[in-house]
């Protein structure tokens, strides 16, 4: 306690005067993404689907990986230690649980430039996982010698057993590569797809936001990943499980889980491409809460952000009690500067009194008096922390989302059963509580798992959950404390499928202050019917512009997508000389005459479906043209069925489109008409 | 007979170490380093180098050095740019007997935030990484250096219209107005770019690297796909005034011919680090000590797919010069590529080479196949005098021993360039016998034992417009010479349309995958009359049998890039936009 009386002194402090200490001139600050097999893209974790005493805990590293990236495709570093971290305990300095992979590479044939060749591998990778349940202390090794599968080169390299490995698919190496540690967790450290999904090329182009319409820009690319299920009982801090907890959402079945990556502090260039690594190992990447270092962190301060561990994290609290992304959800800032993101509009007299822009005031002016009594945000509770002046109105409810988690307290309970007063007890539906007071992705592991297969499941994870919790019959008739689908999604700890920018950005917009009965301008207590207002719809409707992985999920460990394989379709042969014939299909099957049938043509919705056959077997590329030539959809197959049948999104623009469709052997263009 | 300028003891000292060739050195990293492969450092990651005539500037010649590959056009937030701390190097040769460079081209880049209160990149006018160079000059040899760019420019990254042409919230410039205005102009007549432009390259990865899984243009069976298409680099491009890089400062138009030997330079590029990196605090890094080299490229493909996978960061780490490069030879005498056109090798487990086979009974007798003698049997031979493969001239590089079949033709195109002497004339004009004289068709000669891009700056452009412009390059021109009436008449040195291509220098156009493949199944060898197995002589009517047609219509993937060149400098496209960029499938 003492620990937070300190904290909670130094953090009003840091929200006064942020502190920009930059480097010295003489020295440069590369940021990560110079050094992408060190970079940490993403970290998830989750309850398992498949089994309720377990966590899925993963860290990706190695962002944009061309899956035909040869011939030196990419894999884990040696010399880099990879670290998944988790705290159980606000009361123990630091993470309480680690698990440290290194890993190692061998060429099984350094005569050849070609990665696989001939049964043999380079740059063949195995690692050794390590373990600590005293912080970091000491660590016991739990794996020797764990395989890494080797990247999705193509079927020459995988399964041709002349020249490649033999397997019977990469599906099987990857399956044959799930490690399971002498203390009982699952491991898998491989190639995968990036289950990540944003559109990069519009939110940074000054927040381009297209709602509805982005491009996936990770789409198509693959990532390193590091996948660990573990029991619950492993991580829980008393060694409890699932069964005994009292209810679920208690209070100490919560982690906090960031994953980083070090190297060793002196690198030296020997002669011949030697390189030498010395000294103890530094930080270089760190991720805890998802695109935190990508739209909250300036970038003056991202090196820095790679480099300090969450215990460090009170220099950067600016940045979250008056977020950057706020500005653009304001009118009397940048608002009507991104239009993209008009849709989102921060309350600025929420109940009529409430301004919580950038600046201002939140719910400051109820500091210390008598209303906040038995909530959390008194003074004998966090008021010190959640209402540290009247300058950061978001410490609130976006610095305790990244940096504390939130308790099972008023107000942070839904607005049910409220009557309309935020501060009353409400129906729970969060408690991932650990003030620990640094970015970390919190997960209470009570909170059963929502089936992936379930109507109710939804990638806006926790926002949805309360959506229904306030608007659906099933949970909105009572404070009790209820499962409410998706209490197990983003930010409850971020399953696969979450679709994190867009919940950020609706947080951001304040939905969570709204969920809680803070509600948007256009309520006006005693007056509007009800506070489901078009603003909070617009908030609710929006998204950032991808909802969704370009692939599947595994139902099953690890989880992920085997990664794209770089070689598609089937192999060419060459005429062999003295030969008569031509270039010859490896295996030659009679293909029918490319079709392409629209149906229901002209169409008069956003989509348009159509039918292709006449091309089994084959590679199809699809471009959808509008009238001014520009490709404004693509889809392929790898291999066609006999009839393959397409969506296409044309948008509200009425006119003329054709859709291109392209097989090895014939081409066929089709015109579509948008009423 | 030393009409090169080489001193024969150089010659000597070269040839011993040479002949030394066969005990490889396989000095190796002690265990406790490792050998990061380049691919881990993008910044300092050279892609491909050209070099070619300018089109529309005939007076000069163009040099490009490209980095960072793989440039996801909206990779953002920390857009790609140029590496600070990293020294980013074009070096030219233009005489064979200096020890190192005659000229180097050396760029140092600078990064700053204008606003380092954002995340995002452009802002409000803003940008921040935004990135300024300084270019310096090199006449001795590297010991002196002379400032000729300062505050040059870097045009940002083509985010997307309101980071570029938004006139609130961005820079208020149309991309193309600030990539044109980012060109500088040197006191002493160089134009300088730098900065990101579309990838050039075009390259069937998959099929490449899937254990020679290649998928040629128009096979009706997978078509190949570019897995550079839609993705941007960092480009560096100089034009220079031909005066500027001719050894004796002549123009073009004092050349004796257009194969003028004096015309000929040699080109690569490199980047560097400091020898020390330590990580401080707070996500500082310092940098101590020397540069050290950590990439290179000269001739496109070399370290992809000749140097074998244990010896590519000792191949980045060493420069053309000083025999440096002597070490690595045994891979193009030899090279690994040979074997999958080989069916003594492996060539019955690469279907997709079918169409490349290497002579193996050429004229009846010479064996081209790895291992095997070539032309090594005639060494010493009189029917080799006035030959550049008589020991009075090149004999002992070109026939080293009586297994290096690969020595007479892929070693000079990477390691001394060709000379306009017999054998390497266009069999046109040569009777049959591929030792006389024939057509003149590359001087490239510039023998420093290295590899380089080499060009023979005297040759004039083909115009890209030009119905035989082609993106084979020389082999191209050796087709035209050899079966064009226009030229297949006479033995007369004449312009071949492509003689200015690959690898006669590189043109972005040239298709130097597919180039380098027919070379390694022994087209060049045709090309000088030792023709493939399928032609007898006395018997077979022509030489142009169907192995070499085979050979002439193989492709190994795309065959050009996936956007239009340029007219003018830098030729290279404008990078894609992250915003909007028409996508393609890029595997």
């Amino acid at each position: 306690m003492k620990k937070l009386i300190y904290m909670i002194g130094l953090l009003a402090l840091i929200c006064q005067f942020p502190s920009q200490t930059l480097a010295s001139s003489h020295r440069e600050a590369p940021l990560i993404s110079n050094d992408p097999l060190a970079d940490n893209t993403d970290v998830y974790a989750f309850k398992s689907p498949t089994n309720p005493e377990n966590i899925v805990l993963i860290a990706n590293y190695i962002p944009f990986e061309h899956p035909a990236g040869g011939p030196n495709f990419y894999t884990f570093g040696e010399r880099v230690r990879y670290e998944v971290h988790v705290d159980n305990n606000a009361g123990t300095p630091g993470a309480d649980i680690v698990y440290r992979f290194t890993f190692m590479k061998t060429n099984e044939d350094p005569s050849t430039f070609f990665l696989i060749r001939l049964g043999k591998e380079n740059l063949k990778t195995t690692y050794n996982c390590e373990r600590s349940m005293d912080g970091g202390r000491t660590f016991t090794t739990i794996i020797s010698n764990g395989t890494v599968p080797p990247p999705n080169i193509g079927p020459r390299s995988i399964e041709n057993k002349t020249v490649g490995l033999g397997a019977a698919s990469y599906d099987e190496l990857a399956r044959k590569s799930i490690m399971t540690a002498s203390t009982g967790e699952r491991i898998f450290c491989g190639p995968v797809d990036d289950p990540f999904f944003v559109d990069l090329g519009g939110i940074f182009d000054v927040g381009n936001v297209r709602p509805n319409s982005g491009r996936d820009a990770v789409a198509k690319f693959n990532c390193h990943s590091i996948v660990i299920e573990v029991p619950v009982s492993t991580l829980q801090k008393t060694g409890k499980p699932v069964a005994v907890a009292s209810n679920i959402l208690d209070p100490d079945y919560v982690i906090g889980v960031y994953a980083s990556a070090s190297r060793q502090r002196i690198r030296t260039f020997f002669s011949k491409g030697d390189v030498g690594m010395d000294g103890e190992y530094v930080q270089v990447s760190r991720l805890g809460m998802p695109l935190t270092n990508e739209a909250i962190i300036p970038i003056g301060l991202k090196d820095k952000w790679n480099a300090v561990k969450p215990s460090e994290d009170l220099q950067f609290a600016s940045y979250f009690v008056n977020p950057e992304l706020a500005l653009y959800m304001d009118d009397s800032q940048f608002g009507t500067a991104v239009p993209g993101l008009s849709a989102l509009r921060i309350q600025s007299r929420s109940l009529g009194a409430f301004d919580f822009r950038n600046g201002k005031a939140g719910l400051f002016n109820l500091k210390g008096t008598a209303a906040l009594n038995g909530t959390a945000l008194s003074e004998a509770a966090f008021g010190s922390v959640l209402l540290p002046n009247p300058t950061s109105p978001r410490a609130v409810d976006i610095l305790p989302i990244f940096y504390t988690g939130v308790p099972n307290l008023p107000p942070y309970q839904l607005a049910t059963g409220k009557g309309g007063n935020p501060l009353a007890a409400g129906k729970p539906f969060i408690n991932n509580f650990l003030p620990t007071f640094g970015d970390y992705l919190r997960l209470n592991m009570a909170v059963p798992a929502t089936p992936r297969n379930s109507g109710d499941f939804n990638s806006l994870g926790l926002v949805y959950a309360a959506v229904l919790g306030l608007t659906d019959g099933r949970f909105n008739g009572s404070t009790a404390l209820q499962m409410i689908p998706n209490m197990d999604g983003f930010p409850n700890g971020r399953r696969l499928e979450d679709d994190v920018t867009t919940i950020e950005l609706q947080a951001v917009g304040g939905v969570v202050l709204a969920a809680i009965g803070l509600w948007y301008d256009d309520f006006t207590p005693g007056t509007t019917a009800s506070p489901v207002t078009p603003r909070l719809l617009s908030t609710l409707g929006f998204n950032a512009g991808v909802t969704k992985n370009d692939t599947t999920f595994k139902a099953v460990f690890p989880y992920e997508q085997s990664p794209w394989r770089g070689f598609r379709g089937r192999e060419f042969a060459g005429a062999k000389q003295n030969s008569t014939n031509k270039a010859e299909r490896v295996s030659s099957e009679p293909v029918g005459k490319l079709s392409v049938n629209v149906l229901g043509n002209p169409v008069s919705g956003d989509d348009v479906t159509v039918e292709i056959r006449g091309a089994k077997g084959e590679n199809l590329e699809m471009d959808l043209v509008n009238s001014r030539g520009q490709i404004i959809g693509h889809q392929s197959v790898d291999e066609a069925g006999n009839t393959e049948t397409k969506t296409f999104k044309l948008g509200k623009e009425i006119g003329t489109y054709f859709l291109r469709t392209v097989s090895p052997t014939e081409r066929n263009t089709v015109k579509i008409i948008r009423n | 007979m030393n009409r090169h300028g080489l001193p024969l003891r150089r010659w000597l000292q070269c040839l011993t170490f040479f002949v030394s060739l066969s005990v490889v050195n396989f000095g190796y990293a002690s265990s406790h380093r490792e050998a990061p492969l380049i691919s881990n450092d993008p910044l300092a990651d050279n892609t491909d180098v050209y070099a070619f005539r300018s089109p529309d500037d005939p007076n000069t010649i163009t040099l490009i050095a490209n980095y960072i590959p793989f440039e996801s056009p909206e990779g953002g937030p920390n857009f790609y740019t140029f590496g600070s701390r990293v020294r980013y190097e074009i070096h030219v040769k233009n005489r064979a007997n200096t020890p190192g460079d005659d000229i180097t081209y050396r760029f140092t880049f600078t990064t700053t935030n204008e606003d380092p209160s954002t995340f995002f990149y452009i802002r409000l006018g803003k940008q921040n990484q935004k990135t300024t160079y300084m270019c310096e000059k090199s006449m001795d040899g590297g010991r002196t250096f002379r400032t000729i760019v300062m505050n040059g420019i870097v045009p940002p990254n083509n985010v997307g219209p309101r980071s570029i042409d938004d006139k609130v919230v961005g820079l208020g410039t149309p991309y193309e107005t600030l990539a044109n205005s980012a060109i500088a102009t040197t006191a002493a007549g160089e134009r300088i770019f730098c900065g990101p432009v579309d990838d050039p390259f075009f390259v069937d990865l998959a099929g490449a690297f899937d254990v020679g899984n290649f998928r040629p243009e128009g096979n009706n069976v997978n078509a190949p796909i570019d897995a550079l298409n839609r993705f941007n680099v960092h480009t560096i491009a100089i034009k220079v005034p031909i005066n500027l890089l001719q050894k004796d400062g002549k123009m073009v138009s004092q050349a004796a011919n257009i194969l003028d030997g004096d015309f000929v330079i040699g080109v690569w590029a490199s980047a560097s680090r400091q020898r020390i990196q330590t990580i401080f605090k707070d996500g500082d890094v310092g940098m101590d000590g020397n540069y050290v080299q950590v990439s290179r490229l000269g001739m496109p493909l070399v370290n992809e797919a000749i140097i074998p996978i244990g010896m590519k960061d000792g191949w980045n780490a060493t420069t053309p010069y000083n025999g440096e490069d002597l070490e690595y030879a045994k891979y193009f005498t030899n090279p690994e590529l040979a074997l999958y056109m080989d069916d003594s090798q492996f060539g019955g487990a690469v279907p997709s080479l079918n169409a490349l086979r290497i002579q193996q009974k050429s004229l009846g007798s010479f064996d081209f196949r790895n291992g095997k003698p070539g032309l090594a049997g005639l060494r010493g031979n009189a029917a080799l005098n006035g030959t550049a493969l008589s020991d009075a001239a090149f004999g002992a590089i070109l026939l080293p021993d009586m297994k290096s079949p690969r020595a007479v033709d892929i070693l000079p195109i990477f390691y001394t360039g060709v000379p306009n002497l017999a054998p390497y004339q266009l069999a046109s004009g040569k009777a049959g016998n591929p030792l006389a004289a024939g057509k003149p068709f590359i001087n490239n000669f510039l023998p420093t034992l290295g590899d380089m891009l080499r060009l023979n700056m005297a040759v004039p452009v083909t115009p890209r417009n030009d119905p035989k412009f082609s993106h084979l390059g020389l082999i191209s021109a050796a087709v035209l010479g050899l079966t064009d009436p226009m030229f297949n008449g006479t033995r007369d040195l004449q312009f071949i349309p492509n003689m200015d291509g690959f690898p006669n220098g590189r043109r972005l156009e040239d298709d130097v995958t597919t180039i380098e493949l027919q070379a390694v199944s022994g087209v060049v060898l045709a090309a000088v009359g030792l023709w493939y197995d399928d032609f007898i002589p006395g018997t077979t009517a022509s030489p142009v049998t169907p192995k070499l047609l085979s050979v002439l219509g193989f492709t190994s993937g795309p065959t050009k890039n996936d956007t239009q060149f340029r007219a003018g400098f830098p030729y290279e496209a404008t990078p894609w936009r992250g915003f909007d960029y028409p996508e393609k499938a890029r595997f």
